[in-house]
């Protein structure tokens, strides 16, 4: 027992390689201008300005988990918000706006899923499909143009209001975190999810349900997206036909970042949640040291593989 | 002396495993390595190709001191290995194969590949090392032992010194191993030496000139294998334990799994029945590619079944999933443990829990406590030698990963367990531990039925007896005084 307290000391930096990193981003930005990155208020503004982004890859983490891949979700995230503000607009009720649209991109991530297991079919091919296929219907559905008209005041109100000054789209990002990390560590749906990704066949031979529980990561994958759609449009106050699109790459380089926190490659929650923290805390600092975009896109890009190289050279020498 | 090593040892996570080897082996020797699972030969054999590093002491090869830091320098040097798990890519003829890490042969100044001068070339090596095998289908199409073949002429290709077989005929019938054997002894005549692992003492003492025994990481010692009796090997191996004898039973109880005429869709297995009764050890002997795996395979739903019943406790399992057989207590136990037994990357304890995990859990939420203390007294119960619980199956030796197998398997609470080569790759010990405990579980009630290609084991361990040949059974024959012989005049009636 003693020995192993000692292996998990030796391991440290190669376990929280990636948080250290991210408090070091944290440190500089904080040195760099005290007065406005470092600040409660700022802090706060970082939590919404991740919130959907986190939202959003927890789905991506589930398909990841489970050994699969999903392009559609930024193709969904896009269709749940044109769903729900074109019901406001025809005065639906707006419980019904924002459930509609989960409920849709369930039964479409459940199709993904289905097709992929059913027929073998590669889920890269499939929701690549399936990613077209949608980006088709919203257009169709919007004529191409952004829903703003006539969309009731109250649709705006989750997106934009606080609670005792916290956003409620940071605690709702907090709850589905929790929710998450629970389900995914502690519930046997969560474990199920690794066993398959971890050995597809041995997970079959065990008796586990591999094409339920396959189905049901990309139906939740599918609502998550869809509740990212919808929490958009309730932010801004419309809804893009493209507007969920931008979610897709920066939720998998969040998995990826986060497979390199905590547990070494594998995609986890909270792992998540801090690979999308770190991305988000580089836009907003770089954005206050009035760093253009393309080059936060480099420095983006390049710490997404310096991270991922940095966690494989150390389980290497572990090894 | 061809290859040395001078009191070389390696440590993962600060625990030894392997401590001062001085090992030896001279051009032309054909050289032994046994020890149980876990003794460390495959770590030696990783060092010497260069998979894993050392951490000290030193290689000496022809007299030099040599540092092999990656499989290429240990390939460069003359070293191959051929694995149990075998290194080919399956869509790729054998030509293609047999060229892997070499250079293609070219004409037109490189630009086109000399297809005809390739074939010629490996054909030539493979008339010259006695082997037949047609080298324009894919490895895919070969045969196990036919595969095994095929490395072989590769690891000739180039000029391979020290050629390391890895359990070579952990999947080969005995008539696949007499063609290896045939070869081994061709290329000892062509001056390669010859590193044979196995956990077949009956090969040891056919092959071998020389045999080194470790155990628990350290060297026991080198012994000429003339000097030596399977007892006397077997006891420096594991400090001179001793097998015990097992009894035949020949009444049953109840009848538990009956299959009758089935057929795969695939054709693999045609007509195939056994019964299966309460107590009883079933065991199914047939040669590669009879149709053994696929069988337990189709009974246990993991492959289409075209015609035939299945019968478990009078209730027809039809067109049923894993998930279902286990539910009504049907278990196999696969052949291949790493591709289809166990999870690897994940815990000792969730691979234990993975068949049970709903049992353990009320509204989705398991209950971490039971799981653990269930999985700790799997580990007692087994001996598994493992850091703890929450350890990599990955990190297990071969036989420690079949024992988890076999841990999560009666958690289940099998009726009927089916065990498809459970004593492959697994050391002697471990073995009889295995045998024991099947025999334990028929007398608590389940059923077993038992395959194996290894026929002295069928012998030793069944009490009734099917034969298995081209996707056929025969009549259930009672252990009772049968010989091998008269076994395999049945596999090779047609």
């Amino acid at each position: 027992m003693n020995q192993h307290k000692k292996i998990n000391y030796s391991n440290l930096f190669q376990s929280y390689g990636t948080i250290i990193a991210g408090l070091m981003v944290i440190l500089v930005f904080s040195l760099l201008r005290p007065d406005a990155f470092f600040t409660v208020r700022n802090l706060i503004n970082i939590s919404r300005q991740i919130s959907l982004q986190v939202i959003i890859a927890i789905g991506a983490t589930l398909i990841m988990a489970v050994g699969e891949f999903d392009l559609s979700i930024g193709a969904l995230a896009s269709l749940g918000g044109v769903i729900a503000a074109k019901m406001s607009v025809a005065g639906v009720p707006l419980v019904f706006c924002f459930l509609a649209p989960i409920v849709i991109c369930f039964v479409i991530g459940w199709i993904n899923g289905w097709i992929v297991t059913k027929f073998n079919v590669l889920s890269f091919v499939t929701t690549l499909g399936m990613s077209t296929i949608l980006a088709g219907f919203t257009f169709w559905i919007t004529g191409g143009s952004t829903v703003f008209q006539n969309i009731p005041k109250t649709f705006s109100y989750i997106g934009s209001k606080n609670l005792l000054s916290i956003p409620y789209l940071s605690i709702i990002m907090l709850v589905f975190t929790f929710i998450f990390w629970f389900v995914m560590r502690h519930m046997t749906f969560g474990r199920k999810l690794y066993a398959i990704g971890g050995n597809v066949t041995a997970a079959n031979v065990s008796g586990i349900h591999v094409q339920k529980n396959k189905k049901l990561a990309f139906a939740i994958c599918g609502s998550m997206s869809a509740i990212t759609g919808v929490l958009m449009a309730s932010r801004l106050g419309s809804a893009h036909p493209t507007g969920g699109d931008s979610f897709f790459l920066p939720s998998y380089a969040a998995v990826y970042l986060g497979s390199t926190v905590f547990k070494e490659g594998i995609p986890n929650i909270w792992g998540t949640f801090v690979g999308a923290a770190i991305l988000g805390i580089l836009a907003n600092g770089l954005t206050i040291l009035q760093v253009p975009t393309y080059i936060q896109d480099i420095l983006t890009g390049t710490i997404i593989i310096l991270a991922v190289i940095a966690q494989k050279i150390g389980r290497g020498a572990a090894q | 002396m061809l290859l040395q090593t001078a009191s070389i040892s390696k440590q993962f996570n600060g625990i030894s495993a392997l401590k001062n080897i001085h090992f030896e082996i001279e051009a032309g020797e054909i050289h032994g390595l046994v020890g149980e699972n876990g003794a460390g030969k495959s770590t030696l054999i990783k060092i010497l190709s260069g998979v894993y590093s050392l951490d000290s002491g030193q290689i000496i090869w022809n007299g030099q001191p040599v540092e092999i830091q990656n499989p290429y320098q240990s390939h460069q040097l003359g070293i191959t290995v051929i694995h149990q798990d075998r290194n080919l890519i399956p869509s790729f003829s054998g030509i293609e194969n047999a060229y892997l890490g070499l250079d293609y042969e070219t004409r037109n100044a490189g630009l086109r590949i000399d297809w005809k001068k390739m074939r010629r070339r490996v054909e030539d090596k493979a008339v010259d090392l006695g082997i037949e095998i047609d080298f324009s289908l894919p490895a895919s199409a070969l045969s196990p032992s036919q595969r095994t073949m095929l490395e072989i002429v590769r690891a000739m290709m180039t000029d391979c010194r020290l050629l390391i077989l890895d359990e070579p005929t952990a999947s080969l019938t005995d008539k696949e191993s007499e063609l290896l054997f045939d070869t081994i002894q061709r290329l000892k005549e062509r001056n390669t030496a010859v590193l044979y692992v196995t956990h077949r003492m009956d090969e040891i003492f056919r092959l071998t000139q020389r045999t080194t025994v470790l155990k628990n990481g350290e060297m026991v010692g080198t012994v000429l294998t003339k000097d030596v009796d399977k007892e006397k090997l077997i006891g420096l191996m594991t400090d001179n334990w001793t097998s015990e004898k097992m009894e035949i039973r020949k009444e049953f109880k109840e009848m538990l799994l009956t299959v009758t005429h089935l057929r795969s869709k695939d054709q693999s297995v045609r007509d195939a029945s056994i019964d299966v009764h309460s107590g009883e050890i079933l065991g199914i002997f047939g040669l590669g590619g009879s149709g053994r795996t696929e069988f337990l395979e189709c009974i246990y739903g993991l492959r289409r079944i075209e015609a035939g019943t299945v019968l478990l406790e009078n209730v027809e399992l039809k067109n049923h999933t894993p998930a279902q057989s286990l539910k009504s207590g049907l278990v196999l136990i696969c052949e291949d443990r790493r591709g289809m037994g166990l999870v690897t990357n994940l815990s000792l304890k969730q691979n234990i829990v993975l068949s049970t995990i709903d049992e353990y859990a009320q509204i989705g939420i398991v209950n971490e406590k039971k799981e653990l203390s269930d999985t700790k007294e799997k580990i007692d119960e087994f001996g598994i030698r493992t850091e703890g619980p929450n350890q990599p199956v990955s990190q297990l030796s071969g036989g420690n990963q079949q024992k988890v197998v076999f841990a999560r398997a009666l958690l289940s609470r099998p009726k009927v367990l089916l065990c498809d080569e459970p004593t492959q790759a697994v050391d002697v010990k471990t073995r009889a531990e295995i045998h024991r405990l099947l025999r334990q579980l028929a007398e608590a009630g389940s059923g077993i039925v038992f395959v194996s290609s290894d026929l002295s084991e069928v012998l030793s361990v069944a009490d009734r007896i099917v034969v298995m040949a081209g996707g056929r059974t025969g009549d259930h024959i009672e252990n009772d005084g049968i010989t091998a012989e008269q076994i395999l005049s049945i596999c090779y009636q047609d």
